[in-house]
């Protein structure tokens, strides 16, 4: 009754079927993955329908007789019992458990099914080989180069987060060129010995990974542990003084040139705004609440000077109150930066949001969130 | 079979046919009632009618072709590959008529995006499901301090309004096809879209870019008035907060209000019984961080998004059926209380998520650190909610 073909998709349909039966059951109202299982079981129903109409294609053939022999052995079943283990396990200690068990049972339930069709494909056990490897080649090869990748970039960053910065930047020469010689000496001489390939990319691949699970063993370098206990990279200083790492490069910061709510230009000491459709310098911008609203400012006067929000207070602890502060950079003439507002609630009666700039005093913009 | 293809066929041709002639239908963007859908409507028009005498030239073709060359057992005919002269007709035919109608596209949006001569901004917020207002001050308006409201855009008639969109959550598309294209709302970018109404009326729109569970139920109405009910609405939204009278169910209403409700809106003014304001703190609550504004909620026709109208069918009819010399006036009566459409403001109050979809199901939240999308159901009693809808009626 069933053709070759038809088999396959059915299977993948009945088992489509069952998934969507049991995510329904316990993940209930999540239409995004109820849709796509939905779409599968149709999806794969519909070529079902349509191989065995077609009979896998074949005009005026009854079909290839399936093979008889027993299974060959399979490390899949394995794998599928280490995936099954670690979704369970993972469901006690950590996710990243459970996404590893995940996808192992995926890739088990994947090559299993394929495997175990391909074999009964048809009596030819050659063919058959063929047709698994036909299937399954163009999935198991990117995705084993991308791990294998992810694995030499993850333990490169190891090593480099480690060391000196220099060192750092010389060992990515160094192992730069000696990927490319590699890469150079393999496209010259073809006829190189497979095994010689073999150890050299073995030998390149696992010092990398020893090299990087020294530096994660070793830690990142001092200097970077320093600044994230001092958090020089949460803390704004705001102030009219030059900060010693919160205005480090203010170059290196990027603004937009397009789409933000206003422009605030320091101009021969004076600030002003400009608003996208409003005519005219203004001494106002509104800014709609709860809302990361883009504003970019531009120095155009002659020394450094920083942009500073000042967004009234929040309670810290009982009683206690925090001013909330945001600021740019100090920046020189000439240059610009950009600054993301998000006004949870509007200022309390009295007391305005403002931008205003240290050391200038007189100037400010009023912030209206309605 | 042959004959059911057919039947079918026509069938279905038939029902495309007369669905174009439907008269009510708000939302036709055949029908312009502004100079910048009347831009855009001198665009379509004349591609529309090529594209069309274009599309019946090659449906015909094809037609012919399948049925004059059809299957009739005879051989098969001499192959032959290549007619440069054939080919390079067929090429620029087809790239002169793009290139006529790209020239004139690229016009219509030049035109589209001037924004020198702009009259009015207003601010507009999309979130899940629903679209805030708010009217930066503009002494020249009479707008002297910024307004807020939602669900409908107010607008003078005749005035050339700019729209500064951007979203709170995800990208929502706003489109009120009478009076101009639609334009995306993007978090973190300010996009401008210019509308202008002929004449004072209601013009209905439609979020157009897929949002979520209730992107179908994001609705916005744009009501133009004539300039001199325009600054009557303004006047009206910046008159400040009264309390109701005390000893009244509107007051105890206002308790419930207080209670339960400026958990995430805000009627602006309201205070305590110790004099410090009422800040909503919808930042807590709600996923995009805002929830509706419900300052002069009954000057408002509709609430929820515009997806549910405050006022009744009769008093509604008498609004969206009215000529542009009187709707001003009918516009500006807002909701009273023969007026108000009981049902579904308190089918809204009894069950939200019942009446509109919402992520609002508090087990079903960890994703979102329990805030909702949408408004949950509150649990109000009967007595709550006769409380609140007397209340709500003072907001005028």
């Amino acid at each position: 009754m069933f053709s070759t073909g038809s088999k396959y998709f059915f299977g993948i349909s009945f088992l489509g079927a069952i998934s969507f039966a049991i995510y329904m059951f316990l993940i209930g109202e999540s239409a995004i993955g109820a849709t796509a299982l939905l779409g599968l079981v149709v999806a794969t129903g519909l070529l079902t329908a349509l191989t065995l109409t077609t009979r896998d294609g074949a005009k005026d053939e009854d079909g290839v007789a399936a093979s008889t022999a027993a299974p060959t052995g399979s490390i899949w079943p394995l794998i599928a019992a280490v995936g099954a283990t670690l979704l369970l396990v993972g469901t006690i200690t950590s996710p990243v458990v459970t996404l590893f068990g995940i996808v192992a049972l995926l890739a088990a339930l994947i090559e299993w099914t394929v495997l175990s069709w391909s074999e009964r494909a048809s009596s030819d056990v050659s063919y058959n080989a063929s047709l698994r490897k036909r299937l399954l080649n163009p999935i198991e090869f990117p995705v084993l180069a991308a791990v294998g990748l992810g694995v030499v970039i993850f333990s490169f960053s190891r090593i480099t987060l480690a060391v000196n910065k220099s060192v750092g930047a010389t060992a990515f020469i160094v192992l730069g060129s000696l990927v490319l010689a590699s890469g150079v000496l393999f496209s010259i001489r073809p006829n190189l010995k497979r095994g010689l390939v073999t150890a050299i990319c073995v030998i390149g691949a696992v010092g990398i990974v020893a090299a990087g699970i020294a530096g994660a063993g070793a830690g990142v370098r001092e200097e970077l542990v320093l600044a994230q206990e001092e958090g020089h990279y949460v803390h704004q200083e705001c102030g009219a003084e030059k900060s010693e790492y919160f205005d480090k490069l203010p170059l290196g910061g990027v603004s937009a040139s397009a789409s933000v709510a206003a422009h605030i230009d320091l101009v021969d000491g004076k600030l002003i705004a400009t608003v996208q459709g409003i005519a005219g310098e203004q001494q106002s911008i509104t800014v709609p609440r709860s809302n990361p609203t883009n504003i970019v400012f531009r120095n155009k006067s002659d020394g450094e000077y920083r942009l500073v929000a000042n967004l009234g207070s929040k309670m810290v602890t009982d009683g206690v109150k925090e001013d909330v502060v945001q600021c740019t950079q100090l920046i020189p003439q000439g240059s610009d930066q950009m600054l993301t507002l998000n006004i949870p609630k509007p200022a309390v009666a009295g007391k305005p949001f403002t931008l205003t700039v240290p050391g200038l005093a007189g100037q400010s913009i009023e912030v209206i969130v309605p | 079979m042959r004959r059911r293809v057919i039947g079918a066929v026509s069938g279905i041709a038939t029902t495309m046919f007369l669905a174009g002639c439907a008269t009510n239908a708000p939302q036709d963007t055949w029908k312009p009632k502004g100079p910048n859908a009347k831009i855009i409507d001198n665009l379509q028009k004349p591609v529309f009618a090529v594209a069309g005498i274009i599309g019946v030239i090659v449906t015909a073709v094809v037609i012919t072709a399948v049925i004059k060359f059809r299957d009739k057992g005879q051989p098969i005919p001499h192959q032959s590959h290549g007619n440069p002269a054939l080919e390079i007709t067929l090429t620029i035919i087809p790239a002169l008529i793009l290139t006529v109608v790209g020239v004139f596209t690229f016009r219509t949006v030049f035109d589209l995006a001037k924004t020198s001569d702009t009259e009015m901004i207003i601010n507009v917020t999309g979130q899940q499901w629903w679209w805030e207002y708010d009217y930066p001050v503009q002494n020249e308006y009479g707008i002297t301090q910024p307004i807020i409201t939602s669900g409908q855009l107010v607008i003078p008639a005749g005035t050339k309004v700019l729209l500064r969109e951007t979203s709170r959550d995800v990208i929502h598309s706003y489109w009120i096809p009478a009076l101009n294209g639609k334009r995306d709302a993007v978090p973190g970018r300010v996009h401008l879209n210019r509308i202008e109404a002929d004449k004072p009326g209601i013009y209905a729109g439609q979020c157009t870019e897929f949002c979520g569970l209730s992107h179908a139920n994001m609705r916005m109405e744009a009501i133009a008035l004539s300039k001199a009910d325009f600054a009557k609405w303004v006047a009206n939204q910046l008159k400040p907060y009264t309390s109701p009278a005390e000893n009244t169910l509107a007051k105890e209403g206002e308790a419930v209000f207080m209670n339960q409700c400026t958990r995430c809106h805000q009627v602006n003014g309201m205070k305590r019984a110790d004099g410090t304001p009422v800040i909503a703190a919808p930042d807590e609550n709600i996923v995009s961080g805002a929830a509706p504004n419900l300052s002069h909620l009954m000057s408002r026709n509709t609430f929820a998004g515009a997806t549910f109208d405050l006022l009744n069918k009769t008093c509604r009819k008498e609004v969206w059926g009215a000529d542009s010399e009187s709707f001003g006036a009918k516009y500006l009566s807002g909701v009273s209380e023969d007026c108000l459409n009981q049902t579904d403001l308190r089918g809204w109050l009894r069950n939200a998520p019942g009446m509109k979809p919402m992520y609002s199901n508090p087990a079903l939240l960890a994703s979102t650190g329990g805030k909702y999308r949408g408004m949950p159901n509150l649990g109000l009693t009967e007595s709550d909610i006769e409380k609140l809808v007397a209340y709500l009626l003072t907001l005028k």
